[in-house]
């Protein structure tokens, strides 16, 4: 492991990528089937957030606020808005729950939401999520844990065929899927939480109704405590796993902080092996391994070439990181959007809590980089190569459909990247 | 005395024709049933334009963190476009607790060491109104300390709407730029563009041809953009007004103060830019100029008739559906039916009063005025046959089920549509829309289904 810089060395944050709070708990209600995500906050959070997640996702995003006004930030304690934005919301839609969750401004105020959930008769979840603290990943973590909290039924039966899937922000929808085909390959029924592979992916623009639609219904989140395995993948996901567990203590737990690449991947198969009893893995799996060694090989020439910038949340840098650095790529610099014990885990020569800024003053140090769509201006001005990833990505179609994971998608990544070191190297000689 | 707007007077703006009846809409956001920006926001797209400014965000993450670098505001500027960067003081939990002017301070140093703007605006924002930093005494120390102008911004989404935000950063420019230096050089046709934002470059489409007749555009507010020219704009010999009434207070008040007469355009569709072109030159009151410009115009739409004349063609008889909100439900049917097209109906849905007026003359009346989009549409595509939908992402699904052709009039734009040039972009956007065989394919029944 290289250096690692947790705190930002200026005031001020110069071309930031880090995302707030809210938002990961707004995404994470996207997450459950028919959910209504209520903001509590000034009405601009709100509409920032619904315009980013529509253009990143190309898909309509069900969101609410309680549109907190002078009057309300002043004087009142938060109830009457918030009761009110919930009367407001079931006289047009019928949602499965409310996912009430806070902005600073509210958090400035000091508004207890746990005492207006307990006025509010509608199934609702809420969550503390001030904008700031912590970034969308840990919003999401917070809200993951929170529903966990608040809706599963503690019990002390186990189903061994059962498996929760507890994945960070980062994954996308494809990766989510991909990651529930593959527990289920090893013979277990899996319920993901939150899980956006359904509810915001494949829509086919009909979905007119103004909740989310696809994800984990509420009835599956309450019954989630007799799962056998509880598998949470990436730092973030920790403290949820640890509020399922204390539903039911029998649960066995396996953690993992990314599942990108052969050795990763190895690790969960050879749990999965363990837990289900079986052998062999199927044989698609077998072949996929192969493949992935194959592209290790095939990719290394030119990623062993190649330095690269990542940026991203914590939990994405670990798991890209180690892809990379497996075949023999390195990661001169990793830029974190927030602190996290994670950046221990981040195979690269220096790890940075930090800005775009910063990236553009370490510019000389990477040839390719590896971050959102806010890094392109950055690739274009100094002539580096380019693979998008994270949040947001606005300039690409197809977000929802990228799969770094496992041996399959981890043979695609390191195609697409060192084909994209390649293309770089090709246009730089031209100067 | 404190130099913050007063928000009651903002309210008020006598200019405003529907603010008698429509205050109190205009102001309290329904819980639970609003979808719009906050005041921050509308601020920010009056302001952040000036691309040789800094726009210091004093705040937490969610304010500029998720809308940096959304809008294709074009410059031409040629330092730096500091409107596509992101500045904020990001604030924390301990600024929160000791306040954060302190931070403020030196975020202001940095940008003015490192980036050399010729302007910082610095907007409050939720939390730091809230925490009571107060942003006037830092940026007038600071304002000494580097001799440039620093413009406090306050607008907290939290004291309304968008469209305050923008009345609010209007009358920040009053106070603290306008009229603070003299233009190097007057003449008798200089104008001001206001609520002109240059979004994909909307405002280029036009000012070639004003250049042309011997307007000058001293200052804009602010697409494309200079602190010092908007400094100078006192001096202009009219306000104009493109499409934004939030600033109606603004051009109200620099009459008063300055006795600029204003008049207020649009260039959307040919029939507009034609007529807003001479309204500007019949406003500076000169026959010469009028002569001239009546004489461009009849050049440019001969030559855009030309151009037109194939999509024409193709659009003849072809009905379209306009779902959309606001001043667009008749600005793009005007434009539509300029190429051709006969709009059926549009939508009325969010529209004003006046809005709703405009909408009648041009659709006549026979045209249908949807007040209910979302549940109307798919009937009215049906009555009268359309052959186009263009409407926001969500109606995507309708134009599919009725097999046929779809556009996305709400989508971040990325291309002009603006003045007689950006007719032809939209033509070309529209006929392939219709060329398109993608609707058709994507509703193909899988073989499985009956
Ligand atoms: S509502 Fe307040 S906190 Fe939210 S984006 Fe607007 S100014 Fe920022």
């Amino acid at each position: 492991m290289g250096e690692v810089m947790r705190k930002p060395d200026k005031p001020l944050q110069v071309n930031p990528f880090r995302l707030s709070q809210p938002m990961g708990a707004a995404l994470a209600f996207l997450g459950i089937d028919r959910c209504m995500p209520l903001m509590h906050g000034g009405m601009g959070c709100t509409s920032f957030t619904k315009v980013f997640l529509t253009r990143h996702f190309c898909e309509p995003i069900a969101i609410q606020t309680t549109a907190v006004t002078d009057v309300t930030a002043v004087l009142d304690g938060g109830d009457g808005s918030i009761v009110e934005a919930v009367q407001n919301i079931t006289k047009k839609v019928a949602p499965s729950l409310i996912g009430l969750h806070s902005t600073g401004l509210t958090e400035t105020k000091g508004d207890d939401l746990r005492g207006v959930a307990s006025q509010v008769d509608y199934p609702l979840v809420y969550v503390h999520s001030t904008d700031y603290e912590g970034g969308l990943e840990s919003g999401w973590g917070k809200t993951t844990k929170a529903l966990i909290e608040q809706l599963v039924e503690p019990t002390t039966a186990t189903r061994t065929d059962k498996a929760v899937l507890l994945p960070h922000v980062s994954l996308t929808p494809i990766e989510v899927e991909k990651l529930k085909e593959f527990v289920v390959l090893f013979g277990f029924e899996v319920h993901a939480l939150p899980d956006l592979s359904t509810s915001l992916d494949g829509h086919l623009g009909e979905k007119q109704s103004a909740l989310s639609s696809g994800g984990t219904t509420v009835e599956v989140i309450s019954e989630l405590a007799d799962a056998g395995l509880v598998l949470s993948v990436g730092d973030s996901m920790q403290p949820s796993a640890a509020a399922l567990l204390k539903k039911n203590p029998s649960m066995s737990h396996l953690h993992l902080n990314h599942v990108q690449g052969l050795s990763a991947t190895d690790e969960l198969a050879s749990a999965l092996l363990e837990a289900s009893g079986l052998e062999q893995p199927p044989p698609s799996v077998v072949r996929w391994r192969k493949r992935l060694q194959d592209a290790m090989l095939d990719s290394h020439f030119s990623l062993g070439q190649t330095r690269i910038l990542l940026v991203g949340e914590p939990d994405f840098l670990a798991g890209a990181g180690k892809v990379l650095s497996e075949a023999g790529a390195r990661i001169t610099l990793a830029l974190s959007t927030v602190d996290s014990p994670q950046l221990n885990n981040i195979p690269a020569d220096r790890v940075r809590v930090g800005d775009l800024e910063d990236a553009e003053a370490l510019q000389e140090d990477y040839d390719l980089i590896v971050g959102n769509c806010h890094t392109e201006a950055l690739a274009h001005r100094f002539h580096k190569g380019l693979v998008l990833r994270g949040y947001p990505s606005w300039e690409v179609v197809g977000n929802q459909l990228q799969n770094d994971l496992l041996y399959e998608g981890g043979a695609y990544f390191l195609c697409e990247v060192a084909n994209a070191a390649e293309h770089m190297r090709a246009a730089k000689h031209k100067f | 005395m404190t130099r913050k707007p007063k928000i009651r007077d903002l309210l008020d703006e006598s200019a405003c024709t529907h603010s008698p009846t429509k205050k109190n809409a205009c102001n309290a956001p329904t819980p639970g049933a609003t979808t719009g920006g906050c005041a921050f926001e509308g601020s920010q797209i009056s302001l952040f334009p000036y691309a040789d400014a800094a726009h210091l965000v004093h705040g937490p993450m969610t304010c500029v963190g998720a809308s940096w670098e959304t809008r294709l505001t074009h410059t031409s500027w040629a330092g730096r476009d500091l409107t596509q960067m992101g500045f904020t003081t990001g604030i924390t939990t301990n600024d929160v607790v000791f306040g954060g002017e302190e931070k403020l301070r030196s975020s202001i140093d940095y940008i003015v060491e490192r980036y050399a703007p010729e302007a910082v605006f610095v907007y409050s924002t939720c939390v730091t109104a809230m925490i009571g930093d107060d942003i006037d005494m830092v940026c007038k120390q600071a304002a000494e300390a580097h001799g440039i102008p620093m413009v406090p911004v306050h607008a907290p989404g939290f004291v309304g709407s968008k469209n305050l935000g923008s009345r609010i950063a209007g009358e920040a420019v009053l106070t603290h730029l306008v009229g603070t230096q003299e233009p190097e050089t007057s003449s008798p046709f200089d104008i001001n563009l206001i609520g002109e934002y240059n979004v994909t470059g909307d405002m280029w489409q036009y000012t070639p041809l004003l250049e042309e007749l011997g307007i000058r555009v001293l200052s804009t507010l602010s697409g494309d953009g200079r602190v010092a020219h908007i400094r100078s704009a006192h001096r202009a010999k009219l306000n104009v007004i493109v499409c934004a009434k939030s600033l109606v207070s603004l051009t109200r008040k620099m009459q008063e103060r300055y006795g600029t007469p204003f008049i207020s355009v649009s260039f959307y569709g040919k029939r507009d830019t034609s007529a807003s072109i001479l309204a500007i030159a019949e406003a500076l009151g000169d026959a010469e100029l009028v002569a001239r410009t009546k004489q461009l115009i009849t050049r440019e739409e001969t030559r855009l008739a030309q151009q037109l004349a194939p999509y024409r063609e193709i659009f003849e008889g072809k009905k379209a559906v306009l779902n959309t909100g606001g001043n667009k439900s008749w600005s793009i049917a005007s434009a539509l039916q300029d190429l051709g097209f006969e709009v059926v109906a549009t939508s009325v849905k969010k529209a004003t009063e006046a809005d709703k007026e405009k909408a009648r003359e041009y659709l006549g009346e026979a045209g249908i005025l949807m007040t209910n989009p979302g549940q109307e549409q798919a009937k009215v595509i049906d009555q009268t046959g359309a052959d186009l939908l263009l409407a926001g992402g969500r109606s995507l699904f309708t134009a599919i089920k009725k097999k046929i052709a779809f556009a996305d009039v709400n989508q971040e734009k990325k291309k002009s549509y603006g003045g007689y040039a950006g007719l032809l972009n939209l033509a070309e956007d529209l006929k392939n829309a219709l060329q398109n065989p993608v609707f058709k394919n994507v509703a193909r029944r899988a073989p499985w289904e009956k």
